[in-house]
């Protein structure tokens, strides 16, 4: 019997061949599901096999999952995303293996209809869908959806089944219903394998962050659509309802974006509210309240683009199927800098590529008769709501400057020659090729993305000033939710001796980081918890101040599984599988000389697109709030942070990579072989 | 049997019965929707059925559409999680606009309940010591599907459970045995605890019969407030 929360089997399709096959999840327990288990069973179909060299994330090879976790479609709230991983073609220069999530119904429909998890290798002849109804799996024809928009996708697959859903009750499998198939598609931004496309379900859930649309689109892969009629299984059906309201009564949810008045809220499967979607708003529902409602946005000093404008691109950008994040026009905020830093008037919260763009038609660096024409773009009508139409068609279809601007900032950078010198100055891609993203002065935001593979868009890690809690009693309360109680894991100090002895580049920091890459992997993107909800080591709701870290996660998970987990067991899992991860990178060629921020994170300005500014500080007596905006870098200082952390995950100092001893530990002997007879395993 | 006679008098078998019995009544009546709805009403004038103490009532304008209800509908009263065998359904499509987004399908705990007055054996029946609550005893169910194919309702309000092979209906967590706390028209509902749209209440008045409205109601501002009626003895 699987262990409740699992259904015990993976899907596996092949689609070169067209089989269609299945892995046993107990195999991959000790990872926890989602992308602990993604990377175990990359590794074992990508990597131990030895058989190529994992640079292209649009070779055939490449094995793209979408996974579950074990509390999804349980009933509890914040733990019901889609996690997907595999080889990210959106990642610079290297297609680092990756992840993203999305939210939506589809995980838990998947797990209602048997399935902890969906594997797609090869490459179809032509596009074909994976439809899945409870335990039959089918590749169907695809080629008369390639081309529509992720909406129109659903919506004739929908119609396809001739299916009155919400009136009729269908028998399934195993089960009758009346609900209709969670899809998750691709639209013509992934068709043409742009390294900026999404994954959408629904109208705006979305899995944007490493480009896997595009690795949809290379395996000639349209859909993955499931129906489910079973039942998920869990081991105390009274703890799992009890635990819910428990957190509810003792935490009560604070509105993230609560909206104007009138706003009707919508959410993903199971969500208790957390108010980030809107139901009924014409334009822009069931988008996000975040990158892809902001997604066209322009900077000062253009007039602020209209929230119905900004609404109703969102939309463009959700049916095209494109990264919000990455092909914006600013994010969702400016900020104030000194009037000799190289972005004026105000820089931007991301320098995505819509604002790329236009900085380089500023320049001159590109335009009409230019060596790189804007040729389909109307530049000089950059502020008016046709733009993003035109934009978002001429990327997703590779249209004109559209080929170029689909690889991405990074390489369309380097394609204009602009590398690395835009790295120095305006071009803010923290590393790898993704966006600053509140990653500074909360340095480890930025530690996370250069030891990870993207931005890691952990916004738990927003520990600025709070109202009403002093600075000390601030940081107690931190130190007691991750259980370690180490006060100096919070101390931001950047500059002289203490940055080296309790600050950004010290020990303290080091294991900090370590300690939330590990919550991160397993809580986050393995048992999937919504981002917007955990961690919450701190919650202003809370008379004492103490979030629900690290009472809730066990607490939800033991229900779920009867495992009886301790929250640091569930550390453990993730110090597995993020070491499984550096395995996987260290054999894509990771080396620590590799792991460098671009060059603007070494210089003043760093953190002026920083969010949260006031951080704790230990002055060597008492502990104060302090405005840390003018933070940035040594190279020096990050060279003896990497040192530390390598030695904190028991990996080589020297090269970055994991010791034999270090994965014996974590029960992955096998992994330390391969690593070893390709020459890379650590010496620790 | 009285159910398998019942079955052989429409010459049709009980899977069809059963499986498409959901199916026939849509596809029969889903442009006369409403005027099944009033044919029911019309009965009510003359029930000699015990009003339910209490009904379950939704504000699908303010429902956020996260299913939380239905996956702990059938967590309480299954111990397992599941969509079809939620006895609150919810259909939601985001690609239709506000509010057609969202449809809502609670059982009305009818003053004439079709699915009382129809099963053969007696498994669907009115609970008096549970406020009057239209319940099905599974001991007693045969899995003949009656009660799904006479709810006049589309979607049928009462569900069939395909492992057990027995029918279900809302009973307002009078029997949920994995609910902590006490259901019932008197007690809690699940559905109704875990919605954090505030979009469920339990009312205890007969909401109008005369169609969905008297169901589908605005829950933004208080309506009127759940009596604390003490439970019958017995």
């Amino acid at each position: 019997m699987p262990t409740p929360g699992f259904t015990g089997k993976i899907l596996l399709v092949d689609l070169t061949r067209k089989e269609i096959g299945r892995i046993d999840s107990d195999k991959y327990e000790m990872f926890g599901g989602g992308h602990g288990t993604a990377a175990a069973i990359f590794w074992d179909l990508c990597v131990a096999p030895g058989n190529w060299d994992l640079q292209d994330a649009f070779d055939p090879r490449n094995a793209v999952s979408l996974m579950t976790g074990p509390l999804a479609g349980t009933g509890l709230s914040y733990a019901g995303r889609t996690s997907v991983s595999g080889m990210s073609p959106q990642s610079w220069p290297v297609n680092w293996f990756c992840h993203s999530n999305f939210g939506g119904s589809f995980a838990p429909v998947l797990k209602l209809a048997g399935w902890d998890g969906v594997v797609a290798i090869g490459k179809a002849e032509s596009p074909v869908y994976i439809n899945i109804v409870d335990d039959r799996v089918t590749l169907e024809d695809a080629r008369g959806l390639w081309g529509l928009t992720t909406w129109k996708t659903q919506e004739e697959i929908w119609r396809r089944s001739s299916v009155r859903y919400g009136q009729e009750w269908q028998e399934l499998e195993k089960g009758h219903t009346i609900q209709r198939p969670a899809i998750v598609t691709i639209g013509p931004a992934g068709e043409n394998m742009t390294r900026v496309a999404a994954l959408v379900h629904g109208g705006g859930s979305g899995a944007g962050q490493g480009g896997f649309g595009g690795v949809f689109g290379s395996k000639n892969l349209k859909a993955v659509a499931v129906i489910g009629t079973g039942t998920v299984k869990v081991a105390d059906p009274k703890a799992v309802r009890d635990s819910r309201e428990w957190w509810e009564t003792r935490w009560p949810v604070e509105a993230e974006f609560p909206g104007p008045e009138g706003i009707v809220h919508s959410s993903c499967m199971g969500c208790r509210g957390r108010d980030c979607r809107n139901r009924n708003t014409i334009y822009g529902r069931d988008s996000d309240n975040c990158a892809e409602s902001t997604w066209y946005a322009v900077a000062p000093p253009a007039k602020p683009t209209a929230p119905e404008v900004q609404s109703r691109s969102a939309d463009i950008a959700q049916k095209l199927g494109l990264n919000a994040m990455e092909t914006c026009f600013m994010g969702p905020l400016a900020f104030d800098v000194p009037p000799d830093f190289p972005i004026q008037p105000k820089v931007p919260a991301y320098t995505a590529l819509g604002w790329y763009l236009k900085k380089m038609y500023d320049l001159g660096v590109i335009g009409p008769g230019k060596k790189v024409d804007t040729y389909p773009l109307p530049m000089e009508d950059y502020e008016k709501a046709e733009f993003a139409d035109i934009y978002g068609l001429a990327i997703a279809n590779r249209i004109g400057i559209g080929d170029l601007l689909a690889e991405g900032t990074a390489r369309f950078a380097e394609k204009l020659g602009r590398l690395p010198d835009d790295f120095n100055t305006f071009l803010r891609l923290t590393a790898w090729g993704y966006q600053d993203h509140w990653s500074m002065p909360t340095v480890e935001w930025c530690y996370g993305n250069l030891m990870d593979s993207r931005d890691i868009n952990n916004h738990d890690m927003s520990l600025g000033r709070k109202e009403n809690v002093s600075c000390e009693q601030f940081v107690k309360i931190l130190s007691a939710g991750t259980t370690r109680n180490e006060p100096f894991w919070f101390d931001y100090n950047w500059k002289e001796d203490r940055a080296y002895k309790t600050g950004i580049y010290s020990d303290f920091k080091a294991q900090w980081v370590a300690w939330r890459q590990h919550y991160a992997t397993y809580y986050k993107e393995s048992v999937l918890f919504c981002d917007w909800a955990f961690s919450n080591l701190y919650n202003k709701n809370s008379p004492d101040g103490m979030g629900y870290t690290p009472e809730a996660e066990p607490r939800f998970l033991n229900a779920v599984t009867g495992r009886n987990h301790t929250f640091e067991d569930g550390i453990e899992i993730g110090r597995r599988s993020w070491n499984m991860k550096r395995a996987i990178f260290v054999m894509q060629g990771r080396h620590r000389d590799q792991e460098k921020f671009a060059g603007y994170m070494y210089r003043p300005g760093a953190s002026y697109c920083g969010f949260y500014t006031e951080l704790p500080i230990f002055d060597g007596a008492k502990w104060e709030w302090e405005n840390c905006r003018e933070l940035y870098l040594e190279d020096k200082g990050l060279e003896q942070w990497k040192t530390h952390f390598y030695e904190v995950e028991g990996w080589d100092p020297q090269t970055g990579y994991p010791g034999r001893k270090t994965l014996e530990n974590l029960g992955m002997k096998k992994v330390a072989d391969v690593l070893q007879a390709n020459n890379k395993l650590g010496s620790t | 049997m009285a159910s398998e006679k019942r079955i052989e008098d429409k010459k049709i078998s009980r899977r069809e019965f059963v499986v498409g019995g959901g199916a026939l009544v849509a596809g029969g009546a889903l442009t006369a929707a409403i005027p099944r709805e009033l044919s029911a009403a019309k009965k009510t004038d003359k029930s000699e059925y015990p009003l339910s103490k209490g009904y379950l009532v939704y504000d699908s304008h303010k429902c956020s559409g996260c299913l939380s209800c239905m996956l702990i509908c059938s967590l309480v009263h299954d111990g397992e999680a599941s969509t079809s065998r939620s006895r609150i359904q919810i259909d939601r499509n985001v690609f239709n606009p506000y509010p057609q987004d969202i449809q809502i399908f609670v059982c009305r705990q009818c003053p004439e309940p079709m699915c009382v007055k129809n099963c053969p054996t007696g498994a669907c029946h009115i609970s008096t010591a549970n406020g009057n609550v239209r319940m099905i005893d599974e001991e007693k169910c045969i899995g003949c599907g009656t009660c799904i194919n006479e709810c006049p309702y589309i979607p049928h309000r009462t569900i069939f459970n395909v492992a057990a092979n027995k029918a279900m209906k809302c009973d307002l967590c009078a029997n949920a045995p994995y609910f902590s706390k006490k259901g019932g028209p008197f007690g809690e509902q699940a559905c109704v605890t875990t919605c954090p749209a505030g979009a469920l209440k339990l009312v205890t008045t007969l909401p109008s019969q005369k169609d969905s409205k008297g169901y589908d109601r605005d829950l933004a501002q208080p309506s009127q407030p759940v009596e604390p009626t003490a439970a019958p003895k017995n």
